[in-house]
């Protein structure tokens, strides 16, 4: 056997145990609801922002409250111990990572999707 | 109908110059494809890709054309700069759009096509027809022609009326339009986040690293189509080099705009839109390593093949994750579906069809490797440094196709295997982190061994002495760096720390003892150590990053303390060694600054000033605010301030200090509670003005409201909305006892309701910002290894070039 068949293989074992572990390393997206399920563990959730509900950001205790509904319609409280990211209110989907507890869902990472940002949906509607 | 004040001939010429590059390219493809080495079908050929080139060029100078001179009624003027941009960003503004970026990747590749019509000798016909086919496709990208229902590409000519969406809309049929309608006065403008002078350079950077790395392609299938496999190597491998060097610059680029203007505190995240563009260079490095092994000792044929097609495949795989929308959940860039998604596909499908049919074709011909490898010679520690640099890129791409992974088989997908949407590693910089680490700590390995050993097979005795002897020094700065910053708690980082500077000092050690310091071949030498710098600093810099603006506030037990911290006006507070002093606010046209002192601790006990940073905000009607960090930069370590909050700024009210608007649709006897307040629609009155001719001049609207607040004082409001000549009128309320501002702002038909807005006097008493401030030790060795990577990639084009040039006189 030739030194880079042995090579080979190793490379064919290594990109198996790449597949696998990021298999199993993946999370998935998933509602409030399944995560009020397994409350503490850590899961991503797609939901939009509330805007009906009010939006609280008090700067001194840097913590943002707000309730979201995730693709099913279900509502939560969200708590966001950090500071309100930038266009927090013109954002439609809200990408929240973080765990549920019986107060509301702890958000540690939130990711945005702003329309007004980089989508090139035209604000025409406004000019006629 | 003659619309007044458009300047249509931009348009004309524009799509005619882009049917005309499309045209020469498919010409030039089939010319030269099929020339067969006929003289005069060659010429031809060329002459055609000339006329393509020259299209190209003249696309891209009218569209800057239409940019500087703000011709409003183009959509893409429209969407990508108003008045105020400032001249220098209109680069980032001409990019700033699929249409823009696929320009500039055109751009570069015809330049390129220029320079290898002239220099590519024999392998001009199959170099110059396969480049046309690449830039057939990517014309097609910005043809913007229906045909049927079928979209293919998006002309950046369109003009605004012309969108399909605003076909039917009553205003296109106005011949004024353009003065008519105030929004075309001026355009949306640039994002916030481009009027950077990173975003002028970071961009023709990476895309002309993204269309170099169609050369050493352009050559392999040359290769493949006329089975010779050997000979183009040598005028392949400086188009290699000079891709690798400038592709790692424009990477790298990005990483330092997001390090000067992004506030994620760092300058790499392993973010989508990252990690695509990396993926496409840790593969060209490896076949570059390969094209080398293949052409000093054969044997490596069929893996440089493979090497290169896919370094190709996966520049075209990365602009099809960043511009078909599918990363639109996990990347912070978030990228809009232009409707192309069809087309990448195809482009995708279209270049691993012909490569492999190439490939397949030739597969007899190509020489295999002779079964004699040596374990101690340099090929075979390359041969392991390329599978390993693959190994890394697959890892990175199969983690961030995640999206692309859950679009095949997920819930929704085209084949729904899986009962729940794939989302990526909760953790994602650990997750990157946990492999690559290790494959980077091997790769430093192979690299300081693999320069002391000579190809084919090296005596061994001597070798030890100087890998010993590097590993030796190599240990002791390690330890130089792990011991202050407690790096070594991490066995990894150990490691990395170790093989990082092994990397450095085995190949300083190799040009001194070995090449006696020749420049001649001071080129690998330099970008290898270049390359073990980025690795030290990137480890020292992150790993020992720290975070001085901890604050005390915990919000539970197991909730971490926030990296934030809040300062009021002229307060002072400590930070780590330093103490901050918020010490004012300055605005300069849309960028609003905030003045941090830091102060030092002095011998007396008391604080000197020692040094100010100016974080500020962009300003920006549009897209809100954006903030930019300041940075303090010394030789060994930076001094990174960002402002994650400012009080003066959130809170903004409008002229008159009110805030905070809500929207509510009311119908009569309707009551919503206004800053603890109670408002009651009790009636509505209408007032018609007639002209003469009894036609309606005017129509004023009452809404007739009771403000009643919890302690019974009731105020009387009347806003008022008119009509006239078809222009609302708002009349606005004040109620300065209750603090709220009521406005009429239009009568909702559907539903027979009024739309009222309110808004509050907002309290703007509050002046303080929230910083985050990072310590970023020895940042500068990981842009010192940046830039010596590069150099030291040019330098090995220029004596590859050189030593071209000699063997052929």
């Amino acid at each position: 056997m030739k030194k880079t068949h042995i090579i080979a293989l190793i490379l064919i074992f290594t990109s198996i145990g790449v597949v696998i572990a990021t298999l199993t390393d993946s999370s998935t997206y998933i509602d409030f609801q399944s995560a009020q399920l397994n409350p503490g563990k850590t899961f991503t959730v797609i939901g939009e922002l509330d805007k009906e509900e009010q939006i609280h950001y008090d700067a001194r205790r840097n913590l943002l409250t707000f309730f979201a509904t995730d693709k099913n319609g279900t509502q939560s409280k969200v708590f966001y111990g950090d500071v309100k990211p930038t266009d927090f209110e013109r954002s439609e989907d809200i990408t929240m990572k973080g765990f549920a507890t019986d107060s509301g869902f702890v958000a540690t990472e939130i990711l945005l999707k702003c329309p007004s940002k980089y989508n090139e949906q035209n604000t025409l509607a406004e000019v006629d | 109908m003659e619309y007044i004040g458009e300047s249509t001939w931009i348009g004309e010429v524009g799509r005619f110059l882009v049917i005309l590059a499309f045209a020469s390219a498919l010409f030039s493809m089939i010319t030269m494809l099929f020339s067969k080495n006929n003289a005069s079908t060659i010429r031809a050929g060329k002459w055609g890709f000339g006329v393509h080139a020259v299209s190209i060029f003249a696309v891209v100078g009218l569209l800057f054309f239409m940019l500087l001179g703000h011709y409003f009624e183009y959509d893409y003027v429209w969407k990508h700069s108003s008045l105020d941009l400032e001249k220098r960003f209109v680069f980032s503004a001409f990019w700033e759009g699929q249409e823009g970026s696929f320009l500039l990747w055109m751009f570069w590749h015809s330049v390129l096509g220029l320079i290898l019509l002239f220099t590519a000798k024999q392998w001009t016909a199959p170099v110059i027809g396969f480049l046309s086919l690449i830039q057939l496709v990517l014309t097609s990208m910005i043809l913007g022609v229906y045909i049927g229902e079928l979209k293919i590409g998006i002309s950046p000519f369109v003009l605004i009326r012309e969108l399909p969406e605003n076909a039917m809309l009553p205003w296109t049929r106005l011949p004024d339009y353009l003065q008519q309608i105030e929004a075309f006065s001026d355009g949306t403008g640039l994002n916030p986040l481009l009027q950077n002078y990173w975003m002028t350079i970071h961009p023709p950077t990476l895309f002309l690293g993204f269309a170099s790395v169609a050369v050493p392609f352009l050559f392999v299938m040359a290769g493949l189509l006329r089975k010779d496999h050997k000979s183009w190597i040598n005028m392949a491998l400086p188009w290699t080099f000079f891709s690798i060097s400038i592709l790692g610059t424009g990477i790298l680029m990005g990483g330092a705009w997001a390090y000067e203007a992004l506030s994620f505190g760092g300058f790499w995240a392993w973010d989508p839109v990252e990690n695509a563009s990396l993926v496409p260079w840790l593969i060209l490095v490896g076949a570059g390593h390969l094209m080398l092994i293949e052409r000093n000792r054969g044997g490596a044929a069929h893996s440089m093949y493979i090497f290169v097609i896919l370094a190709f495949f996966f520049i075209l795989y990365s602009t099809f994750l960043t511009r078909s929308g599918v990363l639109g959940d996990s990347s912070v860039h978030s990228f809009v579906d232009l409707g192309l998604n069809g087309q990448l596909l195809i482009l995708l499908f279209t270049f691993v069809a012909i490569p492999l049919f190439f490939y397949i074709r030739a597969y007899k011909t190509i020489p295999t490797s002779d079964g004699n490898e040596e374990f101690w010679s340099r090929e075979f520690w390359m041969f392991v440094g390329s599978l390993l640099l693959f190994i890394a890129g697959f890892q990175i791409i199969f983690s961030t196709s995640i999206p692309v992974i859950d679009k095949l088989i997920g819930p929704e997908g085209f084949v729904p295997i899986l009962s729940k949407h794939m989302a990526p590693p909760v953790d994602v910089i650990a997750h990157y982190n946990a492999w690559q680490v290790p494959f980077a700590i091997a790769i430093g390995f192979l690299m300081a061994v693999g320069q002391f050993l000579s190809y084919r097979k090296s005596r061994l005795k001597w070798t030890w002495v100087p890998l010993a002897r590097s590993l030796a020094l190599a240990l002791l700065i390690s330890l130089a760096f792990l011991l202050p910053y407690e790096l070594y708690k991490n066995p990894l980082y150990v490691l990395l720390m170790l093989s990082g500077w092994y990397v450095v000092i085995a190949n300083i050690d190799y040009w001194i003892s070995i090449a006696k310091g020749k420049f001649a071949f001071s080129g690998s030498s330099i970008a290898h150590v270049g390359f073990g710098l980025l690795i030290v600093g990137s480890l020292v810099s992150n790993g020992a990053k720290k975070y001085i603006s901890k604050s005390p506030i915990f919000l539970s037990e197991n909730f971490p303390a926030s990296e934030n911290l809040l300062v009021e006006l002229n307060d002072t507070v400590k930070m780590a060694d330093f103490a901050v002093t918020f010490s004012g606010v300055e605005q300069i046209a849309h960028r609003r600054y905030y003045f941090m002192d830091y102060l030092r601790l002095n011998a007396d006990g008391g604080y000197d000033f020692d040094f100010r940073l100016e974080p500020h905000l962009q300003i920006n009607d549009q897209m809100g605010l954006v903030a930019e960090p300041s940075t303090k930069h010394y030789l060994h370590k930076d001094i990174f301030t960002h402002l994650t909050y400012a009080a003066d700024m959130d809170k903004r009210g409008d002229d008159e200090g009110y805030g905070e608007e809500m929207e509510f649709l009311m119908a009569k006897g309707d009551t919503f509670i206004v800053n603890r307040h109670f408002l009651i629609l009790d009636s509505i009155n209408a007032e018609p003005v007639y002209n003469d001719d009894l036609s309606l001049q005017r129509l004023t609207i009452e809404a007739v409201f009771r403000l009643m607040s919890t302690t019974g004082e009731v105020y009387d409001v009347r806003p008022t909305y008119s009509i006239e000549n078809d222009d609302p009128v708002h009349q606005e309320v004040i109620v300065e006892e209750a603090n709220v501002k009521i406005r009429f702002e239009e009568i909702n038909l559907e539903q027979n309701k009024l739309l009222i807005k309110t808004k509050q006097k907002v309290d703007n008493d509050d002046e303080f910002v929230v910083l985050k401030a990072i310590i970023f030790p020895w940042i500068n060795i990981l842009w010192a290894g940046c830039i010596l990577m590069a150099v030291g990639g040019f330098i090995s084009v220029y004596q590859r070039v050189k030593r071209n040039a000699a063997l052929k006189s």
